[in-house]
């Protein structure tokens, strides 16, 4: 179960190569990592990642368990670790779930993104992608 | 009141009573449509009958209000879970459900007396809020105090509330409190007890002397969160396994409907079903984030923002369905802002504007029940407290502890220096050369904001409150720059109405008979409040009654 989605991973990750390559001469540099629209799905698609990657069913998709974004993205805390400098907070590491709040809590893969955070902490400014 | 008054030949007390009648219940629903079918059934209506009929089909998908009108459709029955989804089936003593203020301290507690003890959780590892929790030092206080401060607090909850359970608290809570600060200061918190110094107010009650034990999980960012979290250590060096991110769905029942498990769901979409030899306690917590009940029980909370997440009373729900009763209508509810600016300014009578600029109470209203004046979708709990660079020496006198200038910068989001003993994303007070100015940072319309301070200084000058009728030795004038303000957001801290249960804490049917294997403490648990709004007379009632409660639910489950 768990060395699956890491050779996905893997594969992805080739794919990223490969793509940004084809991609490079059209996308500017610093936007090449973000959905056309700024949808996650967006992104994730041209990674070449399929629906049945997320989806257990795709004939009948439903809501998405945080394991399949963690076995692709990895342990939660390598991800807290890879964003604790963003300012103001952390988004990956707090108190109320320490590195484990859902990731559909603020990413959305077919409509925009939330920061889950805000309501309660109006200054916790960050941009969800 | 004489004991012949508040009894029935059931040998109920009166809450309880109250609570069975007009509580929620299937059965008070189901004997109410029966009722009704057979009276529509001697009219000879066949139409209508078949009508009621199908309402009370619903009523097998659905919850119901307590005359059976409405559908309460925010507890919808548990669906079955097949014998083939339950991957692991494990078997313990008792089970507690929630590490919250008062599952974790439960859990504990029957492992010392010897119980084998599994705690779901819902979250990714022990969750709580707060920092003070107190008990009353019996050895040191005059019994006449203790029924004293209960009968203050019966008057606090407006006298809906079960005095057995208050007398409970009062009578227990010195030794459950200096428990929970022992073994959490075991699991590494630097957890320290005030004694009485918080209690300013309640050290004599009617002239009777009561010393308190007044634990502090702090200062902030420390909470009684982190406070669980070391207990939780001492509670598996106790043997307690704890399982996270296992929110549990429904109860499992044996033959004569008694409690006997509990089934939980797994990240990974699989159920565990956790079986208990003695009982399920449910530590929940409070509904404060499953809107649809929230606008069913206390309406007044619709445009308030919410302090906790993941509340969505599954408590509630796993108990109705169990048999279950719950408080009827008008529950209990907590909203404060210590966090903005200091908490011990909190409830002095500044000139307090709404989110506008308008002044709009009396200020000597506790900050506690500012949220009744701020229920509308506008102002949304959302006031300011105002004064000048006199406070210092002009609100010398009143009640509270004033916090100088330098003080303040503390809890000033605007002011670079590092903050200590805050939270750092919830301060919220500014200073500011001109009104003008200080209204645009406390987010006020300037124009109504300068009106409303000169109005309120000619009433000062005047020494008579015309509009609100505040007593004149709490006027003092917003003359002398610069300015400060602190900008409060009264959110829902807790809600504290639940279900009914018993002095072992065991959850009643609705013939008032004791759910074998079901026992109910925290927020979850009924009967200690009632009123509007939760009582801040003793400073940390809230978590020293979870920690009271779940220390000795947990030895009673243990000990069956
Ligand atoms: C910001 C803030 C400050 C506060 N300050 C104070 C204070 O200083 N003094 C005071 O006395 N009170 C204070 N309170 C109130 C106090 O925190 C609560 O009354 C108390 O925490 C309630 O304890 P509980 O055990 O009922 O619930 P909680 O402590 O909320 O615990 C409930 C637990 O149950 C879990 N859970 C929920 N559903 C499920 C499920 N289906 N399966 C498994 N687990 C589940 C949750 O994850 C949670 O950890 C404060 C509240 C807030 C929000
Ligand atoms: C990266 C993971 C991911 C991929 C890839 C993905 N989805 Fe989803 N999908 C989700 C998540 C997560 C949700 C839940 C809603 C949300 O948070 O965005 C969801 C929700 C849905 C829903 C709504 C189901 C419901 O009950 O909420 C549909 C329909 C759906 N996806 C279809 C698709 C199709 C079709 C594809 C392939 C083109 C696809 N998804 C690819 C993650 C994914
Ligand atoms: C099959 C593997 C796979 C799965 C499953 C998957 N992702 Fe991704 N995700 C990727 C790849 C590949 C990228 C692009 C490379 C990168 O930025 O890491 C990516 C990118 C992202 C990004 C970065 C976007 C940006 O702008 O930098 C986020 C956020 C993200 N994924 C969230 C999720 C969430 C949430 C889920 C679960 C609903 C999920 N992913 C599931 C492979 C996956
Ligand atoms: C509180 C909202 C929130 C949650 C919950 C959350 N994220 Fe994020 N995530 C963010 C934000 C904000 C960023 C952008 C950080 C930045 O500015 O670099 C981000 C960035 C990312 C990235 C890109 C990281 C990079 O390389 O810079 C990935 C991948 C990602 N998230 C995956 C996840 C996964 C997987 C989860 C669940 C385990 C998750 N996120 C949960 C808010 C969240
Ligand atoms: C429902 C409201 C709510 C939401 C949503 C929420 N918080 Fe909080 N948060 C609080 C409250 C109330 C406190 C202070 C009391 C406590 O610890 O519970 C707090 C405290 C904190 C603290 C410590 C205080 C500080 O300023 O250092 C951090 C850090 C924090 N939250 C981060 C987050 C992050 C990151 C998110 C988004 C994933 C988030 N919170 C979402 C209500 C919320």
């Amino acid at each position: 179960m768990k060395n699956r989605p890491i050779k996905k991973f893997i594969f992805a990750l080739s794919l990223v190569a490969f793509l940004s390559g084809i991609f490079a001469a059209g996308v500017s540099a610093s936007s090449s990592k973000k959905g056309k629209d700024g949808e996650l799905g967006t992104l994730h698609a041209s990674m070449g990642i399929t629906c049945a990657q997320c989806h257990e069913n795709v004939k009948k998709p439903a809501a998405v368990p945080m394991l399949k974004c963690v076995g692709c993205h990895g342990p939660t805390e390598k991800l807290a670790a890879k964003t604790a400098h963003v300012k103001p907070r952390n988004p990956h590491e707090n108190r109320h779930y320490g590195t484990e709040a859902d990731c559909n809590l603020c990413h959305h893969q077919h409509k925009k993104s939330v920061n889950f955070c805000l309501p309660c902490h109006q200054r916790f400014d960050f941009v969800v992608p | 009141m004489s004991k012949d008054n508040s009894q029935d030949e059931k040998g109920m007390d009166q809450y309880t009573e109250d609570v069975l009648e007009r509580g929620i219940s299937r059965r008070s629903f189901l004997s109410r449509t029966a009722l009704g079918a057979a009276g529509v059934g001697l009219l000879g209506l066949g139409s209508v009958t078949a009508k009621n009929a199908e309402a009370a089909d619903s009523s097998k998908e659905f919850a119901k209000s307590s005359d059976g009108g409405a559908t309460l459709n925010f507890m919808p029955k548990p669906k079955p879970i097949a014998a083939k989804d339950i991957k692991t089936t494990l078997t313990f003593d008792v089970i507690v459900v929630g590490a919250g203020a008062s599952g974790v301290p439960a859990a504990l507690s029957a492992a010392e007396n010897g119980a084998k003890v599994a705690v779901i959780q819902k979250h990714p590892m022990p969750v709580s809020q707060g920092n003070t929790g107190s008990g009353i030092v019996l050895a040191t206080s005059d019994k006449a105090g203790i029924e004293a401060l209960v009968a203050k607090l019966m008057n606090d909850n407006n006298h809906r509330c079960n005095p057995a359970l208050l007398r409970q608290w009062a009578y227990n809570s010195g030794e459950a409190v200096s428990w929970v600060i022992d073994r959490a200061k075991k699991g590494g918190s630097p957890v320290v007890d005030q004694g009485s110094a918080p209690q300013r107010g309640i050290r004599t009650v009617n002239g009777y002397t009561v010393n308190y034990v007044t634990s502090f999980f702090g200062p902030k960012p420390y909470t009684t969160g982190d406070g669980m979290r070391a207990l939780a250590k001492t509670a598996e060096k106790a043997g307690v396994q704890f399982f996270f991110n296992m929110p549990a769905q429904q109860l499992v029942h044996g033959k004569a409907g008694e409690v006997i498990g509990v089934i939980a769901k797994g990240r990974d979409g699989k159920y565990t079903k956790f079986l208990a030899r003695k009982g399920v306690i449910l530590a929940t917590g409070d509904y404060q984030n499953n809107e649809a009940m929230c606008n069913y029980f206390i309406p007044d909370l619709k445009h308030f923002g919410r302090k906790q997440m993941d509340r969505t009373g599954d408590g509630f729900a796993l108990a109705y369905w169990a048999g279950g009763v719950i408080e009827p209508i008008g529950h209990t509810k907590m909203l404060h802002d210590f966090d903005a600016g200091p908490a011990s300014m909190c409830d002095m009578p500044f000139l307090s504007v709404n989110r506008k600029g308008k002044r709009f109470v009396n200020e000597t209203v506790d900050m506690s029940l500012y949220n009744n004046y701020l229920r509308d979708a506008e102002n949304a709990g959302h006031y300011s407290q105002v004064f000048d660079s006199n406070y210092m020496t002009q609100a010398a006198t009143w009640p509270g502890k004033l916090v100088p200038p330098e003080g303040l910068k503390n809890y000033m989001p605007d002011d670079p220096a590092p903050k200590h003993g805050v939270f750092d994303s919830l301060v919220n007070t500014h200073v500011a050369d001109t009104l003008e100015e200080l209204a645009r940072k406390l987010e006020c319309d300037p124009a109504t904001f300068v009106a409303s301070v000169k109005r309120y200084n000619e009433l000062c000058a005047s020494r008579k409150d015309d509009d609100f009728g505040k007593p004149a030795d709490r006027l003092i004038p917003v003359e002398k720059a610069p300015f400060y303000g602190i900008h409060r957001r009264m959110r829902i801290s807790t809600l504290c109405s639940g279900m009914l249960v018993n002095e072992n804490h065991q959850a009643l049917n609705a013939d008032g008979k004791p759910i074998k294997g079901l026992f109910v403490i925290g927020n979850l648990g009924g009967g200690f409040y009632g009123g509007v709004d939760y009582p801040l007379t003793v400073f940390g009632l809230s978590l020293g009654r979870c920690y009271t409660f779940g220390y000795m639910a947990g030895r009673h489950v243990a000990k069956l």
